[in-house]
């Protein structure tokens, strides 16, 4: 804003005070009723929609879903829009690029548009980036609400071919909820990990996919506390998707 | 007949009147309290604008009820689970208080963004309230922040490895990333002392950051005043100024329309000039 765009404020503003009204009571009966109907909300909603427990924490895991509360779908779905990742959208521009990206911009907004205007319709760009960003964040929240979680139980992989190594490491598969982030063959969630339907293809030896499961590149969570022989056994599966096993 | 103002006669209310005297001869609570319930704010303010308020209620909501629970909680991996239980199905009330404490999360993080929304859409964050805009971006993040630690505390399947991956994703980012993950694991893996570290950061750090970021967000607001709708009746001067060119051009036509067409047919059918 210019220095005389400021001086005309500052003297609206102080104008639109003098003819105003005191805080008290003009503002606050207001903000009480609109507080405490959120309050009484809230207790309706605790009344009616009872918190429940989950299964407690067992960190050498067995099934869960790696699932953020709903306010952090947004960037949950925005991690799976990078998962088949490639050489333009590698990981680390969902996890630290773009978020950071985001909130740069969203601190900093009052500095980019400082024009004098105030008026909705005369404000183009700006409600243009209001719409695109609520409807973003709306759109990605609904996404992630409506995605399955993982698999249900006793579902299985529609796979062939399985010897008894592979068939083990398959459960270790299931049972570790790898499914709440990959996808083998449409089953499982489309991310945030990439498919791994044609993983075999790749040709890992064992060793090295150990490897990976101990100490693998976040947002993957490492497995190191399974079992060496169910390692093993997921190896084997892993190495042999979309060669031996279709 | 002369009155004397003895005061109150009511030694309750005299005893009262004392406190509060004592209390302002000291303070000037007295003044700065009116002047603070009594300042002016323009005249047609909006409903949209009571959604800071209800935003702070919703965060003192969740002060009381996550006094109350902590002092059932127990920030340990072998007893979290358990206590949450506890006071979920023995404790009287106990569904009740962490009922509100879950929903009121979900309630603040809405109201949060239907407040900044309307900052946002009626350009409420130009000058002069450009920082009153960045303190609050801070209470959004914050207000986020409380929300991933205290998923945490339940210390349930589904949360503990949420918190894996998000905590996985903060440590993937670049030079800082391993450090943050460390600070927020207290070590690197999840480990006993993660849980009483995300307790702490939960129910002392950041709300004291976003009590302090309240304040200074508040000292803003009253400080600057808060912003007419920008519907306000009265123009500002960017709308003056549209008017005033409106008008120039309108009267520039005006006389660019006498001076060519109907200036001369006047002279013609003028009918006095005619005629004499
Ligand atoms: C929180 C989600 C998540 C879970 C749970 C998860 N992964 Fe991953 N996984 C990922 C992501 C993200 C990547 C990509 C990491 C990268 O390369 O940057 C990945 C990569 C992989 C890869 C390498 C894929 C490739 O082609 O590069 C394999 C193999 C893999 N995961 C197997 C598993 C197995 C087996 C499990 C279960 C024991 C599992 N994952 C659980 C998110 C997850
Ligand atoms: C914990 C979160 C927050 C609390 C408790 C809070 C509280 C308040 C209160 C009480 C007001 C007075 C007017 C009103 O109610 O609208 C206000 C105004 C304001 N808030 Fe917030 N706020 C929060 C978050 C935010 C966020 C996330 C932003 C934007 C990034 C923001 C930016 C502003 C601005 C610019 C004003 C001045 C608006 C004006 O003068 O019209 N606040 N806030």
């Amino acid at each position: 804003m210019k220095k005389a765009d400021k001086v005309a404020y500052d003297k609206d503003y102080a104008a639109s005070k003098k003819n105003g009204k005191p805080f008290f009571p003009y503002a606050i009966y207001k903000d009480t009723i609109i507080a405490g109907l959120a309050i009484l909300v809230v207790i309706v909603l605790a009344i009616t929609v009872r918190v429940e427990m989950g299964e407690p924490v067992n960190p050498a895991s067995t099934d869960f879903l790696p699932r953020p509360d709903w306010y952090f779908y947004f960037a949950f779905e925005l991690l799976k829009i990078f998962a088949n990742q490639n050489a333009l959208t590698p990981v680390i521009m969902a996890t630290f690029m773009v978020p950071n990206i985001l909130i740069i911009l969203l601190v900093i907004w009052p500095f980019i548009d400082r024009g004098p205007e105030r008026r909705i319709w005369k404000r183009p760009f700006a409600m243009g980036t209001a719409v695109l960003v609520i409807s973003g964040l709306c759109y990605l929240t609904f996404l992630g609400a409506s995605t399955p979680e993982g698999i249900a139980k006793g579902e299985t992989l529609p796979l062939t071919g399985l010897d008894a190594a592979a068939s083990a490491g398959e459960a270790v598969y299931l049972a570790n909820g790898c499914s709440s982030c990959h996808m083998i063959k449409g089953v499982g969630a489309p991310g945030p990990g990439p498919e791994l339907t044609n993983e075999g293809a790749k040709g890992w030896d064992n060793a090295k996919m150990v490897q990976w499961m101990k100490v693998p590149v976040a947002p993957m969570p490492s497995f190191a506390s399974l079992p060496p022989e169910d390692l093993e056994n997921l190896s084997t599966f892993l190495n042999g998707l979309g060669t031996k096993y279709k | 007949m002369t009155t004397k103002d003895i005061g109150p006669k009511n030694p309750v209310e005299q005893g009262v009147t004392q406190v509060v005297d004592f209390v302002d001869e000291r303070s000037g609570v007295k003044n700065s309290g009116r002047w603070l319930m009594f300042r002016n704010i323009p005249a047609g303010t909006s409903w949209f604008q009571t959604l800071g308020f209800t935003a702070m209620a919703l965060f003192g909501m969740q002060a009381i009820t996550g006094i109350i629970l902590a002092m059932y909680y127990k920030p340990d991996p072998n007893t979290a689970f358990g206590s949450i239980a506890h006071i979920t199905n023995e404790v009287t009330w106990g569904w009740m208080v962490r009922g509100m404490h879950k929903w009121g999360a979900s309630a603040m993080i809405v109201i949060v963004f239907l407040h900044m929304g309307r900052v946002f859409i009626w350009g409420a964050y130009k000058y002069p309230r450009e920082l009153t805009w960045v303190t609050g971006a801070m209470l959004l993040m914050m207000t986020m922040f409380m929300g991933l630690t205290g998923y945490l505390l339940v210390w349930d399947q589904k949360a503990y490895w949420a918190t894996v991956v998000a905590v996985n994703i903060f440590a993937s980012a670049p030079i800082l990333g391993p450090y943050i993950g460390d600070i927020l694991r207290a070590g690197p893996e999840f480990g006993p002392d993660t849980l009483s570290r995300f307790y702490s950061i939960h129910m002392l750090l950041i709300p004291g950051g976003i009590a302090t970021f309240i304040g200074l967000h508040l000292y803003f607001i009253i400080r600057l005043g808060i912003s007419e709708p920008p519907w306000a009746k009265r123009a500002l001067r960017v709308q003056r100024d549209e008017e005033d060119a409106r008008r120039k051009a309108a009267r520039n036509r005006d006389a660019g329309l006498k001076g060519s067409v109907s200036f001369p047919p006047a002279v013609v059918t003028d009918g006095q000039e005619v005629s004499r």
